[in-house]
């Protein structure tokens, strides 16, 4: 792991660190290459230099008059990397290795041999010196004496240069920045792939992804369309399946509604007419289900606290045995903007289900605490909870736990469903917490 | 009013249609159906009807056209039976001039409750019922929209009420400055409310005046009257 540590996660960073630093290394040895060719020449340049100032000196030795000759020496100006001494004896010696040829080439030492006979030296000798790389040159004046050359050719540092330098760090980085900008622009389509795939996710009917770019990207938008195109209209088909079951069944209920009126046993009608609730209240929740009828109601400035009251006296009325167990905690007024027939109907599920499955359901409504902040909304109630790996999947359409089918609670697994769709469907969301003290809570968030 | 009301019901479903003949009858009404809005019409002119149920999802013309038509022919009272929770239907219906909805699979007893209270308006208030309906009532800042059931505060919030608030607050928006007692509240609510709403009407009342912001103590808007009533202190206008 430790070895991965500067190992980007993203795929831009990924694509950029690789091609920064495969960048880096080619324009470093390109660089390099440059840089050495240069040096070369610099060399020589300066070879020539050294050899023209060598046989100018030899010259002014030979010319000059013999007492005079040390004096004109020491007034020549000699470049950079050559000295010249007049001496008894030579430095140069034979025991000494010679100078390489292509050296030797480029000092152009012949050029010292040539000349009139009057102006060659009496004897040449030459030798690589002890420290190297300084080269030795012995030329024997006609009187003897020997004109001592010591040249010492500067080593190559090519990195030493400061445009050397310069370019490297801004060649990176001009490189970087192009690097960075490319990356990014060509892994856009990847991040609005995940995007738009987040979208479906919410929404079935979210935009289209545009199917534009390069072809590959082109591509895979298109995929994706058409996969969400297939996902929308499965939806679709299945939606209005409900719909028409659901809509189909009024009107047997209510055949059935009348002729139970006609039935002389009280109790039977009395318990069939409690199915019949059922069967209703089951063929309402699937008809909201799966209309989600809450995106045609128009959204309306709506007092929350009045609608969290509504619904708590309504359900209070419908369980007087519960009365007590049911209350509010909350501010007089807090306006929302929401759609009240659909927020209603999310929020009478929350108490109900606490009542069914709680025993009782204390509201507890939170104003949004500064701009940006959510409204939060939390129905307690004071059952057993819920196993914590089930506080998800009860949000499953149909999904009921076993506890609860076998307490008879009846239910038709939609509630939790339909309330959630109708919170996301403003903007918000509702998730299942067991409170520490024991009893399930049913946050609910509203944009504030 | 004559002792038999004469109602008129329309359904496409032969079953409900006749099942619910033979319930209005058992209740002592006399009833005649038609199976869509030709049929209707044909009957109309045959007998004086005192009220129509009427389906508004009907084949061939539909019931709001029908409604309409009906509308132009006189002041009949008309109880709508509309698509369940459907919204837009059920406020055009009102807006229309229905004077009450029951969503279908409806209860036969609301249904014949709801019957029987419009027809008791009907009567009782004579030439009230002939005035259009209005479409918005204010009263000391809030606006009821009886088409929409809802009520709005001075800011135009909308404020949820519970059936029973709801149905409380209609009755006494529709008297103003009128004392009304319990019993008189009783009366006439218990034709619009299905259920128990007896011992109710104290804690519907300071329902409403919490929602109404009207103070407990020393109410503004509803006022409590010595020897048990309630009265709506303030001027309503009707648009």
């Amino acid at each position: 792991m430790s070895r991965w540590r500067f190992w980007p996660r993203s795929l831009a960073g990924r694509t950029a660190l690789v091609l920064l630093l495969a960048l880096t290394a080619v324009q470093a040895a390109g660089l390099t290459i440059h840089a050495l060719d240069r040096v070369d020449l610099q060399r020589f340049a300066q070879a020539r230099e050294i050899s023209a100032r060598a046989i100018s000196a030899w010259r002014t030795v030979i010319l000059a008059p013999a007492d005079r000759r040390a004096q004109m020496l020491a007034e020549l100006e000699l470049p950079q990397g050559l000295s010249a001494t007049l001496d008894d004896e030579p430095v140069a010696r034979l025991d000494q290795p010679p100078i390489p040829p292509p050296i030797a080439r480029m000092l152009r030492l012949d050029l010292l041999g040539g000349g009139p006979p009057r102006f060659r030296p009496r004897e040449i000798l030459t030798g690589w010196g002890d420290r190297a790389p300084t080269f030795l040159v012995s030329l024997r004046l006609p009187s003897g004496e020997w004109l001592n050359l010591r040249i010492s050719l500067p080593p190559p540092r090519p990195w030493h240069s400061e445009t050397f330098l310069i370019a490297f760090f801004a060649m990176t980085l001009a490189a970087g920045l192009l690097i960075n900008w490319a990356v990014r622009r060509l892994t856009r389509p990847v991040r609005a792939l995940a995007e738009a795939a987040e979208r479906l996710g919410r929404d079935v009917n979210a935009p289209r992804m545009p199917e534009q770019g390069p072809t590959e990207v082109a591509k895979a938008a298109h995929a994706f369309n058409t996969m969400a195109e297939r996902i929308r209209r499965f939806v679709g088909d299945r939606t209005q399946m409900l719909a028409a079951i659901g809509h189909d069944l009024r009107t047997p209920i209510t055949r059935l509604r009348l002729r139970a009126e006609f039935m002389d046993d009280d109790e039977q009608r009395r318990k069939m007419l409690a199915d019949l609730d059922e069967m209703e209240a089951m063929v309402t929740a699937t008809l909201a289900f799966a209309r989600d009828d809450s995106a045609g109601e128009p959204t309306v400035a709506l007092d929350l606290a009045a609608l969290c009251r509504t619904v708590l006296d309504e359900a209070a009325d419908a369980r007087p045995d519960l009365a007590e167990r049911i209350g509010y905690r909350g501010p007089e007024r807090l306006v929302v903007q929401a759609r009240p027939v659909a927020l209603k109907r999310a929020l009478a599920n929350l108490v109900g289900n606490a009542l069914a499955y709680g025993s009782a359901a204390q509201l507890v409504l939170t104003g949004a605490e500064g701009p940006g902040r959510a409204v939060r909304l939390a129905v307690e109630d004071e059952g057993p909870g819920i196993p914590p790996d089930q506080l998800e999947a009860v949000f499953q359409p149909f999904r009921r736990l076993e506890a609860s089918r076998n307490r008879e609670t009846g239910g038709t697994g939609l509630g939790l469903p339909i309330a959630r769709n109708i919170f996301r469907a403003h903007g918000g969301d509702v998730v299942l917490e067991n409170r520490p003290g024991g009893g399930l809570s049913a946050v609910a968030t509203l944009p504030g | 009013m004559e002792a038999q009301p004469h109602i008129l019901v329309v359904d496409d479903d032969r079953e409900i249609r006749d099942l619910l003949s033979k319930f209005l009858e058992r209740q002592g009404m006399r009833v005649a159906a038609a199976r869509d809005a030709k049929e209707a019409r044909r009957l109309w002119p045959l007998g004086r009807y005192h009220l129509v149920v009427l389906d508004l999802m009907l084949p061939g013309e539909s019931g709001l056209d029908f409604a309409k038509w009906l509308r132009s022919q006189g002041d009949v009272p008309i109880v709508m039976l509309t698509a369940m929770a459907d919204e837009t239907d059920r406020i055009v219906g009102l807006e229309l001039g229905a004077d009450d909805y029951l969503s279908k699979p409806f209860n036969p007893r609301e249904l014949l409750a709801r019957v029987r209270a419009v027809l008791r308006r009907a009567s009782g208030e004579g030439g009230s019922a002939k005035e259009p309906p209005a479409k918005a009532v204010r009263f000391g800042g809030w606006t009821l929209e009886p088409a929409r059931r809802r009520l709005l505060n001075p800011d135009g919030a909308e404020v949820p009420l519970t059936g029973g608030e709801y149905e409380l607050l209609q009755v006494l928006v529709e008297r103003p400055n009128r004392v009304l007692t319990r019993d008189m509240l009783m009366d006439l609510l218990r034709g619009r409310q299905a259920g128990p709403f007896d011992r109710a009407i104290d804690v519907a009342v300071s329902r409403l005046r919490r929602k109404l912001e009207d103070d407990g103590r020393n109410p503004s808007l509803i006022k409590t009257v010595r020897g048990g009533g309630y009265v709506l202190a303030a001027t309503v206008e009707r648009s």
